[in-house]
């Protein structure tokens, strides 16, 4: 397997082993209290929007004008528009990650042949692809599918790789014991492979969406890419308003919109993910 | 009276192995016999029970055994997201059976191994000798003509392993099934089995049979002549 797999992996492995170890201690006392867990999952993403107001204020892009810029209401408006694309990206590569990485795992020939092609795949630096991208669905006057297809792009392999791990794991004698009680077929990957499937793809879709969010700017403006660009063609989000906000010196929008997006990621975080993370220890092989 | 499972002259050499696991092997288990295949590591006892259980094929010879054969594994081999009686349960959901069906069976095999008061847990909660009671009774759920135990005491501690030991012998008087279980340790082979079939390179040494009362105990003579004497096959070069 690519390098960066195997140390991805083994990541993964102790990230695992973190939580598992975590959830062990927290089996005596769990659900933790409210402040520890708000001091855990927002601890991060505050110190984040503190650093970013401290550099805004000592070094401002410029004069804070009034003049042209958006309200926060249309800043949280945008936002939600960001995770509605990232989320159809996620869901997307989801349904793409499973089959592909199944199909991978399905026998030797199949897994000699397609990881190495995966891995290929997954080299291709996903913005040199932008372009051509963009150019293709210019042609069906559908943008925003330019933007969710290369969020959906970075967003597959993080999850194809971490799946095909989690199937390598399934122990031999689970297997035996589905055969012996007749699961096969679509019952063996109902009530065997997906099940087993859980807990690396909630691990794969944290690091998935973490990995749509720093793509979002740069799968937002658009006009980059475009011979002749404008503004007109970027997207409504708030990667784009960051990005214009930057541009146009307009301090409050950028802490604005920063403060907005790591909210919305720190509340997911806190209400999605970790609620997923314990949900998927049950799924386990030990 | 005709044999249960009858293997003639089987071999197995796995692909890329250029040495056989298993050459020539002939024995048959007549119906309720207990049977004990030992060995040291590596020998050919597991890969003996899974052609018998039908999880791999033999490259030579043919093997006739019953249509309905399971088996339980060394840890137990539980479904971590599954309750003890869904666990329980898991052979019997494809036969498309009433619920009150599958409850009746699922709480009698639960009784059968003294499980009945953990069908809500998890594996996750349970101990080793638990899991592994667990796994003889979803064995047991689908009826089977026989019954393959593998290595069931190898993770387990002293107490457990005298427990679940007196159990399978219980189930194995009521019940009436053949049970072929693999094991390394000979005590144990000689304390359950009415028969031991040493496995030795691949092939089988020698056949032991083992006229003793049960309940068979370690500190009685003929219990350690019986172990005694399969010791010095055992560790015969």
């Amino acid at each position: 397997m690519h390098l960066f797999h195997a140390v991805q992996y083994e990541l993964m492995k102790q990230h695992s082993r973190h939580i598992h170890n975590a959830h062990h201690h927290f089996a005596l006392s769990y659900p933790v209290s409210f402040s520890q867990r708000i001091y855990t999952f927002f601890l991060g993403p505050l110190a984040i929007v503190a650093l970013v107001y401290l550099i805004a204020h000592f070094f401002p892009f410029g004069s804070t004008s009034p003049v042209g810029e958006i309200s926060l209401r249309l800043i949280i408006i945008a936002a939600f528009e960001t995770s509605a694309r990232i989320a159809v990206a996620y869901v997307l590569a989801v349904l793409c990650a499973i089959p592909l990485a199944i199909l991978a795992t399905s026998n030797g020939t199949a897994e000699a042949i397609l990881l190495p092609v995966f891995d290929i795949l997954e080299s291709i630096p996903i913005l040199a692809l932008f372009p051509v991208i963009i150019m293709l669905f210019i042609n069906f006057n559908f943008l925003n599918g330019a933007a969710i297809f290369i969020l959906f792009l970075s967003m597959l392999w993080n999850i194809v790789f971490t799946l095909v791990g989690g199937l390598k794991i399934i122990p031999k004698d689970i297997t035996y014991v589905a055969h012996i009680f007749g699961i096969r077929g679509f019952a063996y990957l109902t009530r065997v492979l997906l099940p087993a499937l859980v807990p690396q793809l909630v691990t794969g879709s944290i690091l998935a969406v973490a990995q749509g969010w720093n793509l979002i700017i740069v799968a937002e403006v658009l006009r980059t890419y475009i011979p002749g660009g404008t503004a007109a063609q970027d997207l409504f989000g708030v990667g784009s308003i960051l990005v214009d906000a930057a541009a146009g010196a307009q301090t409050t929008v950028f802490i604005e919109s920063v403060l907005v997006m790591v909210v919305i990621i720190g509340v997911f975080n806190f209400f999605v993910w970790q609620k997923l993370l314990h949900y998927a220890q049950q799924f386990r092989f030990e | 009276m005709q044999p249960i499972i009858e293997l003639k002259n089987v071999g197995k050499t796995y692909i890329g192995e250029k040495t056989s696991a298993l050459h020539d092997v002939s024995f048959s288990i007549m119906p309720g016999e207990f049977v004990c295949l030992i060995g040291a590591s590596g020998g050919g006892k597991t890969t003996l029970l899974k052609l018998i259980a039908g999880l791999e094929n033999p490259t030579e010879g043919t093997i006739r055994k019953p249509d309905v054969v399971a088996m339980s594994f060394q840890l137990g081999a539980l479904f971590p997201w599954l309750s003890v009686f869904e666990n329980v349960a898991l052979g019997l959901r494809g036969k498309h059976m009433h619920e009150t069906d599958v409850l009746r069976i699922v709480d009698r095999e639960l009784r059968n191994v003294n499980m009945l008061g953990f069908k809500d847990k998890h594996p996750a909660d349970l101990s080793g000798g638990q899991r592994q009671r667990v796994g003889i009774a979803r064995a047991l759920a689908v009826d089977p003509a026989v019954l393959l135990l593998d290595e069931p005491f190898s993770a387990l501690d002293a107490v457990m392993t005298a427990e679940l030991h007196d159990d399978i012998v219980r189930i194995w008087r009521q019940t009436k099934k053949t049970i072929v279980m693999v094991s390394h340790v000979i005590e144990e082979a000689v304390s359950l089995a009415d028969r031991v079939i040493l496995v030795k390179d691949g092939a089988i040494d020698q056949i032991f049979q083992i006229d003793l009362a049960y309940p068979r105990r370690e500190q009685e003579a003929a219990f350690m002549h019986d172990v005694q004497k399969i010791r010095r096959e055992f560790f015969k070069k």
